[in-house]
């Protein structure tokens, strides 16, 4: 019977599929296996295996599978499998997200390694803290990041004008770009980027007024006035011409290849210093970096140390004791050290610095050189962000925007961001 | 089957006479029942909860609807954007696609290569090169500013950057993006039958009139198909303003699609409990414009049964 | 083999719908117009080319499409520089589109079979039902179909999805073809009933090769979009070992740090070419269809 056949037909197919499927799961073997999992592109993965490679001829038995996406797509990746409670054992982790899912208990509380299979003993106490979220440490600093702002050099030198760095005020940096956009004469091309609508950038401009963006209890720290006092300052800024209009800036994605210093449509970008590199790549000229500009006489400093992102283990691994393991050999051993040198943010231990110093190229020196220039610079950490916080920044662009484009005025503008960010709090 | 003792009540024969049937739908059957119902009834049951991806959900009771319906200004935008991009894309991108199809079923040179090429931006589907792509046509320096100050002096604005157009550039994204329903046309034109406009020749009607007469008619199963699901992919659109918004919906919310919603609201702000509940909404929306169409269909679709 | 239906009837009909090619003036304006409109329809696949041959500072600040350094290093970088070759992306990607084209045609035409022709009780639920499948934005089942997956044991392997092209989960292609099965001639099948087919036979020998333009367009479009696809294979492929094409793109870009633009376009460039040439070689047999379906009533 043709029927039965084709039945038959159709089960050997997905039985076929079915063996083809588990040809492809790792075979079994005695070894302990962990999973890795990180984002970022192919000179990190370069790294990674390599340090996974050594970790494993230094520990027979104990095998590392590497799993590696963009930025973009690892968040939805991570948040399924942590609803599928099968998270990798070693997770790479971004500032943002961290207390996000270490309040939702997806992370493993590693305080209790501490000075056995985990030797933070390099570290300063600013670096570890930054892993804590509610006294518990769930992150392990993998490198010191700051704010910074990085200018196209020949365009303000061919000017005849001084690249910008941190002595400015804010004021005076207005019109240091506003001076630029004139003398460059060159259609569609201005002093600045329209930084307005980055929450990194306003949460340095609160901390100079001696505020935080949120506070100890996970309300707004700053008031509507700061708040207006930013939006009109860009939009000064849009006035005088000393930055991108709205149409140019909201091309931006707040990523590195739509930055308007990557288009050419602006000559100073405000970004993280471990974000050098990539910007350096996309962009024909030669890049300066610098802190933002000051609050000016009196203000309190704005930037401060962060990590540029963390290794932590998932709560529901099977093998905590390994994956810290892993963990403790790259930010320790001297081969670890080395194997990722400074690709992910300059090294918080001191002795892991001046391990890789001889290797450092330019652009890598560089970075070491900021952070060591601006560690005496910065202010303390502030309080961990509160739930919804992600939300909120994505406020501020839609708000600066807002502004921008002439539906609002700061004054309301600042109100209204500070009632919305206020609502999304309380929703938590 | 014969071999079954015959039943003897009206049941048993219905029962009897729809084994075939399912015999044929069982695999569909089965995937349904063990790899679709599930997960729809546990996206059903999570909109009723606070779920966070993580942590154990627990019962809000309507909680997440009556947000979006009465608390959730965002919901409202969403759905402004939405619907125009439904009420613009669908019918430009149908009449587009028919008429190319129309166009490329007649029997000129190079009919393949044309085919291919029309056929090639939908290739392209939810490439990262897009949203680079799309900045270069119509950034404020792109090239549609360039061909326009070129032929009318005229400079125009930043389109895909201002909030007034930015969302038109999307629907010229999708009507670009034409190449599966001109396909789908393509193979309506081609089953009918040749005889009958022979016949239609024969008897004097002009190629105005064949098509009137002849070609949307018989077409009509394949264009009440193609607006059915260019209508419901529309709602659901979600690549088009993930890939060149790159996840914002911005600039000030204009491309902020319903789906784009939901989808921050499950994956980035991790709420996945109320976007359950939008997705639920969003079906419930759906289901009746798809309904309606079934029901205008009794109307305008020529079938040969 | 008594019910010997001949489907193989009229032998090449001009591929044409109305009255022959146009000629003369009427050609030289169509050509024109479809030129122009090709060229739009080209302009991607230009700008990709070009940008796959800049160097990798160009890409962003120069938005001419001229190149004024050639350099095809990108190609050699891209296809290599991952830690498997792009090789083996091309063969991952081949192997899930392949075996789902294969499961798209055989479920969803059996289903659509039922569907058109068969009388059975429930039919119009079940087909609310199946519309209704369509509806349900992706991304809220992903989670639940995930932890379904997960206690099967199918994640990290080509399963989540294959198997479900095989259980006819695309709706899409069942409606499509319930509409083109209600299209073809039921005296066709009742005469074969007459003869005493059952309807697995006029389901093999009638309906199927009536079908072929549908079918051929369920294949292309099944290829097309399984290739395309990242959102599952990103959600159930973890080891890199078994990424396909897109996912093995996605690898080369980290927007927050350096990422290989010149690669990710020269990759995107190749990663068409498979699909195109598919294109180019199906779309003739949907074109050839008309040979077998010409002879309606």
């Amino acid at each position: 019977m043709t029927h039965a056949m084709d039945r038959r037909r159709l089960m050997t197919g997905t039985a076929a599929v079915l063996g083809l499927g588990w040809l492809s799961l790792p075979a079994l073997a005695q070894e302990k296996r962990l999973r890795m999992f990180w984002w970022g592109s192919k000179e990190r993965a370069d790294r990674t295996f390599k340090g996974n490679k050594l970790y494993s001829a230094k520990n027979p038995g104990v095998k590392i599978d590497g799993e590696t996406i963009g930025w973009s797509d690892y968040w939805p990746r991570m948040a399924t499998q942590a609803a599928g409670r099968n998270l990798a054992d070693v997770i790479q982790m971004d500032y943002r997200y961290i207390f996000e899912y270490a309040r939702r208990g997806a992370l493993l509380d590693l305080n209790p390694y501490v000075g056995k299979a985990l030797d933070l003993s390099g570290f300063d106490k600013n670096s570890i803290d930054c892993g804590k979220v509610d006294g518990k440490l769930y992150g392990i600093n993998l490198g010191n990041n700051s704010t910074a702002m990085l200018a196209n050099i020949s365009a303000f030198e061919g000017a005849g004008l001084k690249v910008p760095t941190g002595d400015l005020t804010w004021d005076e940096y207005g019109k240091l770009c506003a001076e630029l956009t004139k003398a460059a004469k060159k259609d569609g091309f201005y002093g600045s980027m329209d930084s307005g609508g980055l929450e990194p950038s306003f949460e340095v401009f609160v901390r100079q007024r001696g505020k935080n963006l949120y506070s100890e209890d996970g309300k707004a720290g700053f008031s509507a006035e700061d708040a207006s006092d930013w939006f009109a300052y860009w939009d000064g800024l849009r006035q005088s011409k000393a930055c991108v209009p709205a149409d140019v800036q909201a091309l931006d994605k707040q990523n590195i290849e739509t930055n308007p210093l990557t288009l050419g449509k602006a000559a100073v970008a405000f970004a993280h210093s471990n974000q050098l590199v990539g910007y350096q790549a996309v962009n024909p000229n030669k890049l300066s970096i610098g802190m933002y500009p000051s609050g000016g006489a009196g203000a309190k400093p704005g930037q401060y140390l962060k990590p540029s992102m963390f290794f932590s283990v998932a709560g529901t691994s099977k093998n905590p004791e390994d994956a810290v393991k892993v963990i403790n050999f790259v930010i320790n051993d001297p081969e670890g050290v080395k194997a990722y040198g400074v690709e992910r943010g300059v090294p918080p231990s001191s002795k892991s610095r001046d391990l890789i110093a001889a290797d450092l190229d330019a652009l890598g020196k560089a970075q070491v050189d900021y952070i060591a220039s601006v560690t005496s610079k910065v202010g303390p950490l502030p309080p961990p962000p509160p739930k919804g916080a992600g939300e909120i920044a994505f406020l501020l662009r839609r708000t600066n925007e807002e502004v921008g484009f002439g539906r609002i005025k700061p004054a309301e503008a600042g109100k209204k961001f500070l009632t919305e960010a206020s609502s999304i709090l309380s929703r938590g | 089957m014969a071999s079954i003792a015959q039943p003897s009540s009206g049941l048993g024969q219905t029962v009897r006479k729809s084994l075939p049937a399912y015999g044929f739908l069982s695999p569909w059957l089965i995937g349904l029942f063990c790899l679709t119902a599930g997960p729809v009834l546990a996206s059903l049951y999570l909109s009723f909860t606070n779920f966070d991806l993580i942590q154990t959900p627990r019962w809000v009771g309507t909680a997440n609807y009556e947000r979006i319906f009465t608390n959730d200004p965002k919901f409202i935008a969403a759905m402004k954007v939405t619907f125009t991009y439904v009420l613009l894309s669908v019918p430009f991108k149908l009449a587009f696609a028919l008429m190319l199809a129309m166009a490329l079923n007649r029997g000129i040179q190079g009919l393949s290569i044309y085919r291919a090429i029309f056929y090639l931006p939908s290739l392209l589907g939810a490439s990262v090169a897009i949203a680079v792509l799309w900045r270069q046509v119509f950034a404020g320096d792109g090239l549609l500013n360039a061909v326009l100050k070129w032929a009318f002096g005229y400079q125009g604005p930043s389109w895909i950057s201002n909030p007034d157009y930015a969302l038109y550039t999307l629907v010229s994204l999708s009507i670009w993006q034409f190449g599966s329903p001109m396909i789908i046309f393509l193979a309506g034109l081609r089953q009918i039958p040749q005889d009958m406009y022979e016949a239609a020749s024969l008897d004097g009607a002009g190629p105005m009139r064949q098509m009137f007469k002849i070609t949307l008619p018989l077409l009509t199963p394949v264009i009440f198909f193609n607006g059915v699901i260019q209508t419901i992919e529309a709602f659901k659109a979600f690549t088009p303003a993930f890939i060149v918004s790159e996840g914002t919906g911005g600039p000030v919310d204009s491309t902020m699609f319903y789906t784009l919603y939901l989808y921050l609201e499950g994956f980035a702000y991790l709420r996945m409990g109320y976007a359950s509940a939008l997705a639920w909404v969003l079906v419930v929306i759906i289901a009746f414009f798809t309904a309606f169409s079934f029901l205008s269909a009794k109307y305008w679709v020529h079938y040969d049964d | 083999m008594t019910t010997e239906i001949s489907v193989a009837a009229p032998a090449a009909a001009p591929p044409s719908v109305f009255a022959g090619p146009p000629k003369g003036i009427k050609a030289i304006l169509l050509h024109a117009i479809l030129f122009v409109a090709s060229l739009a329809m080209l302009y991607p696949l230009i700008w990709m080319f070009v940008s796959s041959l800049r160097p990798e500072e160009e890409i962003f600040s120069n938005p001419s499409i001229i190149p004024n350094h050639i350099d095809f290093s990108s190609y050699w970088r891209g296809w290599t520089g991952l830690r498997f070759s792009f090789g083996t992306f091309f063969w991952n990607s081949l192997v899930i589109s392949v075996l789902s084209v294969i499961g798209n045609m055989m479920s969803c035409s059996l289903a659509a079979y039922a569907f058109t022709r068969l009388k059975f009780a429930g039919r119009d639920f079940w087909f609310a039902l199946m519309l209704g499948t369509l509806m349900m934005p992706q991304h809220v089942v992903l989670i639940p179909q995930y932890v379904l997956f997960l206690n099967l044991g199918w994640v990290d392997t080509i399963a989540p999805l294959v198997v479900p092209k095989f259980l006819a989960v695309d709706a899409f292609f069942i409606f499509l073809m319930v509409q083109f099965f209600r299209g073809i001639p039921k005296e066709l099948d009742e005469a074969a009933a007459m003869d005493g087919c059952g309807p697995w036979r006029i389901y093999w020998r009638i309906m199927l090769p009536l079908s072929m333009p549908v079918l051929a367009t369920t294949a292309i479009f099944t290829f097309i979009w399984t290739w395309d696809e990242f959102f599952a294979p990103l959600v159930y492929l973890n080891d890199m070992g078994s990424y396909t094409v897109q996912l093995g793109l996605r690898a080369f870009v980290d927007s927050t740090g350096k990422s290989d633009w010149g690669a990710l376009f020269a990759m995107s460039v190749v990663t068409l070419v498979p699909v195109l040439v598919l294109f180019v070689l199906f779309q003739r047999l949907l074109i050839e269809g008309i040979a077998t379906t010409g002879m309606k009533r």
